[in-house]
C-alpha cells in the first residue's frame, strides 16, 4: 500500500489565536496594589500576596531573616497553632504557604471558589497576625541547619556559592545561602521586627486569578486587608554589580570528587531589560535545551557529560549568564575548550535560518502550555507585575519572540557573551583541574568546601617533571560499590606517547593515543561492543609503580575509581 | 462547611476504528493546545519468567525510529514544534503522550501512527537500548539509596509472578532478549486493537476524526493476546525482611499490605484511609511523628492501583538513633484507631473537599485529561467514568473506611521491610 502522506512530516493546521485578557488593577487607600484576573474555566482561585523586598534586603548581620520569617508565618498565629492552621486549610481542600527569593517574599493560597472568603481570612491571619512560637522556631532552626550541612556536600551548591560571590561582589545577590551561624542568631524578636517592617501594604502586590468577580474580590481584599496600615518602604541603596575586566579561574577543592562541576559565568541583563526577547532566543540556540549547540557538542558529539546547558538568571537589579556541565575530571580542559568555542561562535557568526526558526518555534509553542493551568497563568501574571514588565507583555510575548532577527541574536550575543572576561568556577579535584584549566585564565584562586582560601602553590605540579615510565603490565582493581573488579592494563611508552591494551568487565580495548604529562596518564581505549565501537577513557596519576585514577565509559553512569600496581615489565 | 458541588461533565466523543483502535475525543477550546495519549495494554504483568523488563525495554525502543521517522527524531520533531512529550511503563500499561500547539495535531498523529505500524526493531536498536536500560537501572535503582525497596516489598506482598516481579526487570533477562523475541512482543502487544488513544484540547471533532482515520486505519490488527492471570491468595508472600542498603544514609522501614483491585469499594475506602494517615501537614502520622515526637525525617505512603490485587504502603525515614519499633507502634496505633473509631466528621469533611479540589485541579491540564480518559478506556472500557468517579469516592462512608482498615490494615497479614545501613566490616 503506497501511502505517500507518511513519507514526511505533515503540514500544520491553521494556527489558532491565543489571547490573554488584561487583568484589572486597583490600588487600595493603604497602598496595596490589587490585580484581578477573571478566569472562569474552573471553579478555582489562586491568590498571591507578594512583598517587593526579598532576601537581598537582609542586612549583613541578619542574613536569612526574610526566608526564616516567611517559613515561620504558617507555624502559628494569634488564632491558630501550626497544627490547627494545617487542619483548617486542609479541611477546605486548599493550600497555603509562604516563601522568599532574592527580590521578593510571597504568601500563596489556592482553593475552590466557594471557600474564597475562608481562604482570605486565613491568608490575612498568617500575613497580619503571626506569633512565631518559640518551640516551632526551635524545630525550624534545627531542621534548617541540618539542611545547610547537606547542602555543602553538593558540588552544585559549592559552585553556585562561588559564582554569586564573584559575579555580584558587594551586592547582596552575592549571598547564595545563610550560614548555620546566621540561622542560629535568629530569634523571635528579630522575626517580629522584620515582619512589622517589611510586611506593609504599600510595598505589596496582591494577584488574584480564578473564578471570581472583580468587584467581589476587591470587596474581600478591602474587608481583610483594608485596615492594614502602611509603613515606610525599605529604601536600601544597593552597591553596584561590578564590571569584569579579565578571565578568572576559581577552583573549589572537593576531595573525592570524581567529576568536575564547571560553571562559566558572566554578568547578564536584569529581568526588565529590553533585550529580554533576543536574549531568550539567543540562549535557546546556544544552550537552553537538549537540541541546543552546547548540548549537541559536549554531550552528543564528544560524550564529555550527560548534560551541558546555558542559562540567564535575571533578577530585578541585575543578572548572570551561566554555561554549566558536570564532566569527568580528565576532560575538564577539553570541555572548557569546547565551551569557549561555542561562546565565540555565537558572537562571531550569525545563526542559521533553521536554528533561529526552531528556537523561536519552541519558545512560542510552549508559552500557551505554560498558561494552561491557573497556577501557570498566575505565575506569568506575577512575573509581569513584580518585575514591572510592559502592560501588554503577556498579550505580545509570542509576537515579540517571533520578531527577533538573526541580527538581534548576534547583537545580544556580542553584548553579553564575553568569553575574555568570564569567571570560570570549577568544583572538584583541585590539583588535576588546575593542571588542565590554568591556561584558560589570567587569575587563579582556590578554596576549600567551607569557603576558606587555599594557597594555589600547594596545588601546582612542580614544573613538568620527567615523564614517569609506565611501560609494563598493570594489575588494577575497580572499586564498584564495595566489589573489587579486576582490570589489566598493558602499556608501552615512547617519550610522552602511550600505546597498549585495556581489559576489564567493559571488554577488551586498544589504546593508540595515550599521553603522559608529569605523573598524569590519560588514554582512550577503543573496544568493539556488540558491533559498536565504544571509547573507554582512563586517567590516572602514577607514583612509584602505583596508579590511581578513574575509568569512564558512555554506558557507565559514574566514573569508576581504580587503584593498582605495576606487576611486571 | 458542606459543599453542594456539581462537577461540570466533560463532553466525550468515542469511536472505534475497523482495526480495533479505541479512540476518545474531548474538545476543550479555551487554550490552543492539544494533548494526545496512546496507552498500550501491556505492562510488566504481561511478562513471563525469563523475559522480565521487556515492556519497559519496549518503551525505549519506541523512540528509536520507524519507517519514516529517523532514529531519535521523535523528540526533535516535538521540541521544534514547541511541544513536550514522554512515555512511561507500569505493571498495567505502557503509555506515550505529547502536548503541542493545537495546529500541530497532524504531527502528533503522524509520529504516533508511524511507530505503531512500522517500529524499527533492529539488532542495533535493541543492543543500544538494552545498554541504555541497564544504565537507567544502575542510575535509578542499584546506585540510589532506597532505590530497590519498592521492588523488594512487591516481592514480599505478591505470590503470583505476574504481580511480584519488577518493571525494570533483570539484567540477565534483558541480555537474553533476541530480536525475534522483541519482534514478537511488538506484533502481539503494539497492535491497534490492543491500544486506546485519547485526545484532549483544541481541535474540531470532524477534522480530528478524519486525521485519525487517515493515519491509523490501515494499520493491521493482530490476534488479541491471552488474558493475564493475576489471581492472588489473601496472604502476603513474606511478612518480614531485613535488607542492607549500602547507599542508605539512615535506616528506614516500609509496611506493605495486599488490598483489593482498583475501583472496588474496599480499594476506594483504603485509598481514603491512606490520605488521612499520610497525606499533608494535617495528616495523622505527620502530626504524630514529624511534629509531635519530632522523630521522623521523612514520612511517606501511597496506594499502587492495579486491575488485579493492589497494594498500599506506609514508610518512614527516622532521625538518627531513634527507636524504630516505637515509631512503627505509633503507626499501628493510628491504624487501629481508624479500625475501631472510624474517621472523625472533620476528617470526612476534609476528604470531601480535597477530593473535589484535586479533581477540578487535575482537569485543568489537557494532558492530565487525556491520560485519565485513556486509563478509563483501557482498564474499564468506559472513559465516561472520568465524569462519575468523584461521586463514587464521595459516596464512601466513614464506616466503610473503618471496616476496610479493620479488615486489611489492622492485621498481621502485611509485609515489613527493614532497611539497615551498611553493616561495618562487610563489603
Amino acid at each position: 500500500m503506497l501511502e505517500e502522506f507518511r513519507k514526511s512530516a505533515p503540514e500544520s493546521l491553521a494556527p489558532r489565536a491565543f489571547n490573554i485578557a488584561q487583568p484589572s488593577e486597583t490600588i487600595l487607600a493603604n497602598g496595596l496594589r490589587l490585580i484581578v484576573f477573571e478566569d472562569k474555566r474552573f471553579p478555582l482561585v489562586s491568590l498571591r500576596l507578594i512583598f517587593l523586598a526579598g532576601d537581598a534586603y537582609d542586612s549583613a548581620d541578619a542574613v536569612g531573616l526574610t526566608s526564616s520569617m516567611a517559613s515561620m508565618l504558617t507555624e502559628g498565629t494569634e488564632n491558630y497553632s501550626s497544627r490547627s492552621l494545617a487542619e483548617e486549610v486542609e479541611r477546605l481542600g486548599a493550600s497555603l504557604g509562604a516563601s522568599s527569593g532574592s527580590d521578593n517574599s510571597r504568601v500563596s493560597a489556592s482553593c475552590l471558589t466557594p471557600y474564597l472568603s475562608d481562604m482570605m481570612r486565613l491568608l490575612s491571619e498568617v500575613v497580619l497576625k503571626p506569633t512565631f512560637p518559640q518551640n516551632e522556631l526551635d524545630l525550624y532552626k534545627a531542621n534548617t541547619i541540618e539542611g545547610l550541612k547537606f547542602q555543602r556536600s553538593q558540588a552544585s551548591f559549592l559552585a553556585a556559592e562561588q559564582v554569586s560571590r564573584i559575579i555580584y561582589g558587594e551586592h547582596p545577590y552575592s549571598i547564595a545561602s545563610p550560614s548555620a551561624a546566621d540561622i542560629e542568631r535568629i530569634d523571635r524578636e528579630m522575626l517580629a521586627a522584620q515582619h512589622q517592617r517589611t510586611f506593609i501594604p504599600n510595598n505589596a502586590v496582591m494577584v488574584a486569578v480564578g473564578d471570581i468577580e472583580t468587584a467581589h474580590m476587591t470587596a474581600l481584599v478591602e474587608e481583610y486587608f483594608g485596615e492594614w496600615l502602611g509603613g515606610e518602604k525599605p529604601d536600601r541603596v544597593f552597591p553596584p554589580i561590578p564590571a569584569r575586566d579579565r578571565r578568572t579561574l576559581t577552583i573549589v577543592n572537593r576531595e573525592g570528587s570524581s567529576q568536575a562541576n564547571i560553571v562559566i559565568a558572566l554578568p547578564g541583563p536584569r529581568r526588565g531589560d529590553p533585550d529580554f526577547f533576543p536574549v531568550m532566543v539567543m540562549n535557546q540556540v546556544l544552550g537552553a535545551g537538549a537540541s541546543s549547540r552546547v548540548f549537541m557538542n559536549l554531550r552528543e558529539e564528544k560524550g564529555y557529560t550527560y548534560g551541558a546547558y546555558t542559562k540567564f538568571d535575571m533578577k530585578r537589579l541585575g543578572g548572570e549568564f551561566e554555561a554549566t556541565a558536570e564532566v569527568r575530571t580528565s576532560v575538564t580542559g577539553d570541555s572548557l575548550r569546547e565551551f569557549f568555542f561555542e561562546l565565540a561562535r555565537i558572537r562571531d557568526e550569525q545563526v542559521s535560518g533553521d536554528e533561529l526558526r526552531d528556537a523561536k518555534n519552541f519558545l512560542t509553542g510552549v508559552f500557551p502550555i505554560r498558561a494552561e493551568t491557573q497556577e501557570g497563568l498566575t505565575n506569568l501574571i506575577v512575573q509581569q507585575k513584580v518585575y514591572g514588565l510592559a502592560d501588554d507583555y503577556l498579550q505580545t510575548y509570542r509576537e515579540m519572540i517571533a520578531s527577533v532577527t538573526a541580527e538581534d541574536v548576534l547583537r545580544t550575543a556580542r553584548k553579553y557573551i564575553k568569553p575574555e572576561t568570564a569567571a570560570i568556577v570549577i568544583v572538584g579535584d583541585a590539583g588535576e583541574i588546575l593542571a588542565q584549566a590554568r591556561s584558560f585564565a589570567e587569575e587563579i584562586e582556590i578554596f576549600d568546601t567551607e569557603g576558606a582560601r587555599l594557597d594555589v602553590a600547594d596545588f601546582e605540579r612542580a614544573g613538568e617533571p620527567p615523564a614517569v615510565d609506565v611501560t609494563g603490565q598493570w594489575a588494577l582493581e575497580i572499586d564498584f560499590q564495595g566489589q573489587k573488579l579486576p582490570v589489566s592494563l598493558s602499556l608501552s611508552q615512547e617519550g610522552p606517547a602511550i600505546s597498549g591494551t585495556l581489559s576489564s568487565m567493559l571488554g577488551e580495548g586498544v589504546i593508540e593515543n595515550g599521553k603522559i604529562a608529569g605523573s598524569s596518564f590519560n588514554a582512550v581505549a577503543v573496544s568493539e561492543v556488540q558491533g559498536k565501537s565504544l571509547g573507554i577513557s582512563i586517567s590516572g596519576i602514577v607514583v612509584d609503580g602505583t596508579m590511581k585514577g578513574s575509568i569512564t565509559a558512555p554506558i557507565v553512569p559514574e566514573p569508576l575509581l581504580f587503584s593498582g600496581t605495576l606487576s611486571g615489565k | 462547611m458542606s459543599l453542594n458541588f456539581q462537577l461540570q461533565p466533560l463532553e466525550l466523543h468515542q469511536f472505534d476504528l475497523a482495526n480495533g483502535l479505541r479512540v476518545v475525543l474531548n474538545k476543550v477550546d479555551s487554550i490552543p493546545v492539544v494533548s494526545l495519549a496512546v496507552y498500550y495494554d501491556v505492562g510488566s504483568r504481561n511478562e513471563r519468567k525469563g523475559r522480565t523488563g521487556f515492556a519497559h525495554l519496549f518503551e525505549h525502543m519506541m523512540f528509536q525510529g520507524s519507517e519514516n521517522v529517523p532514529k531519535a527524531a521523535h523528540f526533535q520533531y516535538i521540541m521544534k514544534a514547541g511541544g513536550t512529550m514522554n512515555g512511561t511503563t507500569s505493571s498495567e500499561r505502557t503509555n506515550y503522550y505529547e502536548t503541542l500547539p493545537a495546529n500541530e495535531l497532524p504531527l502528533a498523529l503522524w509520529l504516533e501512527s508511524d511507530r505503531m505500524r512500522s517500529l524499527a526493531v533492529t539488532q542495533e536498536n535493541l543492543d543500544n537500548q538494552r545498554e541504555a536500560v541497564k544504565e537507567e537501572k544502575r542510575l535509578r535503582y542499584d546506585n540510589q539509596p532506597y532505590g530497590e525497596v519498592f521492588d523488594l516489598i512487591n516481592r514480599m506482598i505478591f505470590r503470583n509472578f505476574s504481580n511480584s516481579h519488577s518493571t525494570i526487570g533483570s539484567m540477565e533477562d534483558l541480555d537474553a532478549a533476541t530480536v525475534d523475541d522483541v519482534q514478537d512482543f511488538f506484533r502481539t502487544y503494539y497492535a491497534p486493537n490492543n491500544a486506546v488513544m485519547a485526545l484532549s484540547g483544541a481541535f474540531e471533532i470532524d477534522e480530528a476524526r478524519s486525521l485519525i482515520s487517515r493515519y491509523f486505519e490501515t494499520i493491521p490488527s493482530q490476534e488479541r493476546p491471552a488474558p493475564v492471570d493475576v489471581d492472588e491468595p489473601a496472604e502476603v508472600a513474606e511478612t518480614y525482611l531485613e535488607y542492607e542498603d549500602k547507599l542508605a544514609p539512615f535506616p528506614a522501614f516500609l509496611f506493605g499490605w495486599k488490598i483489593p483491585e482498583r475501583r472496588s469499594p474496599e480499594f476506594l475506602a483504603l485509598y481514603l484511609a491512606g490520605k488521612l494517615l499520610y497525606d499533608g501537614d494535617s495528616s495523622r502520622l505527620y502530626q504524630k511523628l514529624v511534629k509531635g515526637d519530632e522523630s521522623v525525617i521523612q514520612l511517606f505512603g501511597f496506594t499502587d492501583e492495579r486491575r488485579g490485587p493492589s497494594s498500599i504502603f506506609v514508610g518512614a525515614i527516622p532521625k538518627p538513633d531513634r527507636d524504630l519499633s516505637q515509631i512503627r507502634e505509633v503507626i499501628m496505633e493510628e491504624i487501629r484507631d481508624l479500625a475501631i473509631n472510624a474517621p472523625t466528621g472533620a476528617e470526612m469533611q476534609k476528604l470531601a473537599n480535597q477530593l473535589i479540589n484535586d479533581t477540578v485541579r487535575v482537569r485543568q491540564s489537557s494532558m492530565a485529561r487525556a491520560q485519565q480518559l485513556a486509563e478509563h478506556a483501557l482498564y474499564d472500557g468506559d472513559p465516561a467514568l472520568i465524569n462519575s468517579e468523584l461521586d463514587e469516592l464521595l459516596a464512601v462512608t466513614a464506616d466503610q473506611i473503618r471496616d476496610a482498615v479493620s479488615k486489611y490494615l489492622d492485621s498481621e497479614n502485611r509485609a515489613l521491610l527493614d532497611v539497615v545501613t551498611k553493616k561495618s566490616g562487610t563489603n
